[in-house]
């Protein structure tokens, strides 16, 4: 897989979510384009040294969240149509992430303002291909 | 059925308790991953699982039979590594494994080939003249040629190289793609079983000291650091009970075993002031839990 997918063991958040959240990021990059086929089940668990069931529980949520795409054999694949927009669930968790956000801020003592720039940051990092918000 | 049962296991070795009425079981399809430190008593259950060892007392289960009874019919369905592969010196791997297919219903000829060519161990070298790590290829190699139903593993990877050690990886990877197998297995290697064990257990001078899912594990386990300078007073971090406080350069970490948001967050300013939260690896886990045995 030419984009590449970490794990890390140090990440508070599951290697399952790891790996969705590394595809979704990639897809959102555009380093994945639509109708890139997705290494299997088996290679990625071998390329990431990971369970296989870890990396088909990720591919799971996100065929069922529209990311990626099943053809029967042929493979999987990144979705040829962006996943469905603005249903309620995403509205939701969009705002359920900003509130986390905003909160992690106000917590660490940050104003409106850095908070909002720091924001702007990893958002322009993002799209220019960097890794985005992953602390070192 | 589990394809791994232990009822209250216990040994005894003369006046010493080796194993301390252990119970756990191991589900279909699992990666279960015994952790312990040396002499926690690991290889003693290792050598009870295989019928090897008699139980003081306890029973032993695999695939639903006991095994001190059936030894025989039961391993020929259990795939095993040993820790120190232990082969006649003057056969090669190949004759190794024509002896062996006579033992075993389902054969995989093939299968060995391939696998000891993927590993890169040479067949037709006598096995005394292997290296240490060619020989737990050839071990791991054998014991999936059974079309084992389980797999036991005890320190596959031990004083292995790291590409020796990627390659016993790939190759349990592949087989947990290809069949679902259930895997067993004693490791000190646990920045590599973290990735692949869905189920992990602590063993602490012959008792089982945790026994969990590792995701559950690692969701509880936060370590929580503070500059020394406020760390006079760590009581601010009671109410997150810590199982383990150590003072490290500049900071003071905490490891919290029942770590969650809201409990943290409704510690008073002071405990919350200036911390910093984050997640911690098997090992950190690990050394948490079992590092301080010798002062008790």
């Amino acid at each position: 897989m030419p984009p590449t997918l970490r794990i890390d063991p140090r990440d508070a958040r599951p290697i399952w979510r790891q790996i969705e959240e590394g595809v979704q990021h990639l897809v959102a990059r555009g380093a994945l384009p639509t109708g890139t086929p997705v290494p299997s089940v088996r290679d990625l668990a071998r390329e990431l040294q990971v369970n296989p069931a870890t990396v088909s529980k990720a591919y799971q949520r996100l065929t069922d969240a529209g990311v990626l795409t099943v053809r029967r054999g042929e493979g999987t694949f990144v979705s040829e149509l962006p996943p469905p927009p603005s249903d309620t669930r995403r509205n939701g968790r969009l705002r359920e992430e900003a509130v986390r956000y905003a909160s992690l801020a106000v917590t660490l003592g940050a104003d409106r303002q850095e908070a909002l720039a720091t924001f702007e940051a990893a958002w322009r990092s993002l799209m220019a291909g960097g890794s985005g918000g992953e602390e070192a | 059925m589990n394809p791994i049962a232990l009822e209250g296991l216990t040994v005894r070795y003369g006046s010493r308790l080796a194993v301390d009425g252990v119970s756990l079981a191991v589900p279909e399809g699992a990666v279960y991953a015994l952790l312990g430190r040396n002499g926690a008593g690991k290889s003693s259950i290792v050598r009870c699982l295989l019928g090897e060892q008699k139980p003081s007392s306890g029973r032993v289960s695999l695939l639903g039979r006991e095994v001190w009874k059936e030894r025989a019919s039961i391993l020929a369905e259990v795939g095993v590594v040993p820790e120190d592969p232990d082969m006649p010196p003057a056969m090669s791997p190949r004759q190794i494994a024509r002896f062996c297919s006579r033992l075993y219903p389902r054969w995989d000829a093939a299968g060995v080939e391939a696998r000891l060519k993927r590993f890169g161990v040479p067949r037709d070298t006598p096995f005394g003249r292997l290296s240490k790590g060619q020989k737990g290829h050839v071990a791991l190699a054998l014991a999936l040629a059974g079309g084992p139903r389980l797999l036991v593993l005890d320190d596959p990877t031990l004083g292995l190289d790291a590409v020796a050690r990627k390659a016993v990886f790939e190759e349990l990877i592949g087989e947990l793609a290809d069949r679902g197998i259930t895997v067993f297995m004693t490791t000190h290697d646990l920045a590599g079983v973290e990735r692949i064990a869905d189920r992990v257990a602590m063993l602490r001078q012959g008792r089982l000291v945790l026994d969990e899912e590792m995701e559950t594990l690692k969701r509880r386990f936060r370590r929580v650091s503070f500059p020394r300078s406020q760390a006079a007073d760590v009581s601010r971090l009671e109410a997150l009970a810590p199982v383990a406080v150590a003072a490290r350069g500049w900071e003071v970490e905490a490891v919290v075993s029942n770590y969650d948001e809201e409990r943290f967050s409704a510690l008073p300013p002071a405990g919350q002031d200036g911390a910093e939260v984050s997640a911690l690896t098997l090992e950190e886990i690990f050394i948490a839990l079992t590092g301080e045995e010798e002062e008790r």
